[in-house]
């Protein structure tokens, strides 16, 4: 792999509540090559978005980054100050969040919201930067560009609302794009041509594209990589087609089991993964997925297990027992 | 969008005739009337006024004269005030009340807001405090214990203000404070919550992911979503400020139009409470329409009916 645009090491953030402290990411690793679009899945509290805003030092006032480093073009984000983090923001790196009815400022016509981006980055005249958001309202696909710079986000569809997003995320030319469940807040429909519509703007201008999702079908259509996430720390990672051909951690295998496959037509139920996640107030001392493991052996409990060439898995351990089907277990 | 004004003028035409009717005969239903006092005028006098006012006449036909006074903006004489107009009145006190209130307004919106500003940047620390214990301090106290307090320390204590009188602008500090004191306390503690509020907004955390200076994020983002609350109660405010200084302006001894109104409705002077009512109502409803037409301004999403989305 070529010098990573985005190398993120060891990340711990935390939040702090009444609570106490909750470990949301504790330390995750994994690098984002120049142009390259990786996944990042989990479920709900997994830690993914946590990761990703804590890269962009977008974190809620009680959040903390604890430790780690995240290298973009070679410096450390978190070692950078805010003016310097603020240049970067929207500017090198872009973000597209979940829900783009909430995202967009309601009193500010779109335009605006896309004009004022440019301008906080480029030197450039304010009818420059106008000419510049048509151009970005056309590569996204918004039909008569110019008239729809003076409408309102609530004069637009669930999905012309994410082209906005993703015109404005892209309006600075970004290295690094970190699309945040782009699709799970639109109609089932409208998913797919806003996943497409990234695919082909990555491809086409270049950048390197996070994309987080809990949707497997998703990554799998449009991904090069993928970093599995649970209980705040990467379970395992690694290229789509080895990991959906061959998933070697369990929670892998279980999220795989979870999701429906047309091709099959003999009628099995899909396999939930019973059990819910850690409270990351108290996270488990071993592996977070041991409670809820068809596989759990007492290693599992009793200590974190390494990263065995890509998976978080005490079974990847050499001197480990076979599994050779569900929940049997030879012993080594 | 001039079809609405005309609508809404309109509107308060209607409105204004009913309030004019309703107050004309509730105030007739009242017993008693302008000539009646202690002191008993003999009873020819008190005929020959009636009849000189028109007090005399039937009820209708004092309303429909009444009414057409109106229609020419023509508020009617005084039964009081000998040789002195309603109209007069009204404009002798006029400028004093309305100063008076507009620099409450003023006060209301340059102190009030930016109080919640200050106080919702520092959330939970001391100038937090601060703006919040004196912003329900007052709320809670009423205004003319404030207006006696102040008037206790800075006239006659420090001998910074005079005790009452307009004769420089030292003189409209304190019965400015007290008057606009609760609204002052209320906005700042709206702003706060409704700006602590918009902080969570998911289009607060888009501004800041696309690099925008705190300064930009606050004030183009944050800001004016916040104010729609605070724009919503200004209205009313700007109203009451306005026509609630009576109060204010006994205790100072100031020379408005409120206490033209006490006056006259102890006095059962028909003309000038039905004067300065009709006047208040007025101004109430044109500043509910201002309030409105700001209200399409900052929010886009609010459409004048019959305008397509």
């Amino acid at each position: 792999m070529s010098v990573p645009i985005l190398s993120v090491r060891d990340l711990r953030t935390s939040f702090f509540s009444q609570r106490g402290e909750v470990q949301a990411v504790r330390g995750v690793s994994f690098d984002v090559a120049p142009g390259e679009m990786i996944g990042i899945v989990g479920e709900s509290g997994s830690g993914k978005s946590i990761t990703c805003m804590s890269i962009l030092r977008l974190l809620k006032a009680n959040g903390r980054i604890k430790g780690g480093e995240a290298l973009f073009d070679g410096r450390d984000l978190f070692k950078l100050d805010e003016d310097e983090m603020r240049d970067l923001r929207g500017n090198d790196i872009a973000v597209i969040f979940q829900d783009p009815m909430t995202s967009l400022n309601p009193t500010l016509t779109v335009g605006e919201q896309v004009i004022e981006t440019i301008l906080r980055h480029r030197r450039v005249t304010r009818t420059q930067a106008r000419q510049r958001a048509i151009e970005l309202f056309e590569l996204v696909r918004i039909p008569s560009a110019a008239a729809r710079l003076k409408s309102y986000p609530h004069e637009f569809s669930g999905g012309m609302r994410q082209r906005v997003m993703i015109a404005m995320a892209l309006s600075c030319d970004p290295k690094l794009l970190i699309a945040d469940e782009p699709t799970t807040a639109l109609d089932v429909t409208i998913q797919r041509q806003i996943l497409m519509l990234l695919k082909e703007l990555q491809t086409r201008l270049g950048m390197a594209v996070i994309l987080i999702t809990h949707d497997l079908g998703v990554i799998a259509e449009v991904t090069d990589r993928i970093v599995v996430m649970y209980g705040g720390m990467v379970m395992e990672q690694g290229d789509v087609r080895d990991l959906f051909a061959r998933p070697r951690h369990p929670y892998t295998q279980g999220l795989l089991a979870a999701v429906p496959d047309l091709r099959d037509d003999t009628h099995h139920r899909l396999t939930p993964i019973p059990g819910s996640p850690p409270d990351m107030a108290h996270p488990p001392e071993g592996c977070p997925f041991a409670p809820r493991c068809p596989h759990a052996m007492k290693q599992c409990v009793a200590a974190m297990p390494p990263l065995f060439d890509g998976a978080r898995c005490w079974l990847q351990h050499p001197e480990a027992p076979r599994v050779v089907g569900v929940n049997m277990v030879e012993a080594a | 969008m001039a079809t609405y004004v005309i609508q809404r003028l309109g509107l308060m035409l209607l409105t204004l005739f009913a309030i004019v009717t309703l107050t004309f005969f509730l105030m007739h239903a009242v017993p008693g009337g302008p000539f009646v006092s202690e002191r008993m005028l003999a009873p020819e006098i008190e005929a020959s006024l009636n009849a000189k006012f028109g007090l005399s006449d039937p009820i209708w036909l004092q309303y429909l004269h009444y009414l057409r006074g109106i229609a020419m903006f023509d508020l009617g004489p005084s039964f009081k005030y000998p040789g002195v107009s309603v109209n007069q009145m009204i404009a002798d006190g006029l400028p004093v009340t309305l100063r008076l209130g507009l620099l409450a307004v003023i006060c209301v919106v340059a102190l009030g807001v930016p109080m919640g500003i200050v106080a919702a940047l520092n959330r939970n620390k001391w100038p937090d405090t601060g703006v919040m214990l004196l912003a329900t301090m007052g709320v809670a106290i009423p205004s003319y214990v404030i207006a006696t307090v102040l008037l206790y320390v800075f006239a006659l204590k420090l001998g910074w203000v005079p005790t009452f009188g307009l004769d420089d602008w030292r003189g409209y500090i304190l019965p400015v404070l007290a008057l606009a004191g609760f609204w002052i306390s209320f906005v700042a503690r709206l702003s706060r919550s409704s700006l602590l509020e918009t902080f969570e907004q998911d289009y607060m955390t888009t501004a800041r992911a696309k690099g925008l200076r705190p300064g930009q994020v606050l004030f183009k983002h944050g800001l004016r979503n916040s104010l729609i609350p605070v724009v919503t109660v200004l209205g009313p405010v700007v109203a009451n400020l306005v026509t609630g200084s009576f109060v204010i302006e006994q205790i100072f001894a100031l020379p408005g139009i409120g206490r033209h109104f006490v006056l006259s409705i102890t006095n059962r002077d028909y003309t000038a409470i039905m004067g300065i009512t009709i006047f208040y109502a007025a101004l109430l409803m044109v500043m509910i329409l201002i309030v409105d037409l700001l209200y399409l301004w900052l929010d886009p999403r609010i459409k004048l009916s019959g305008q397509s989305a």
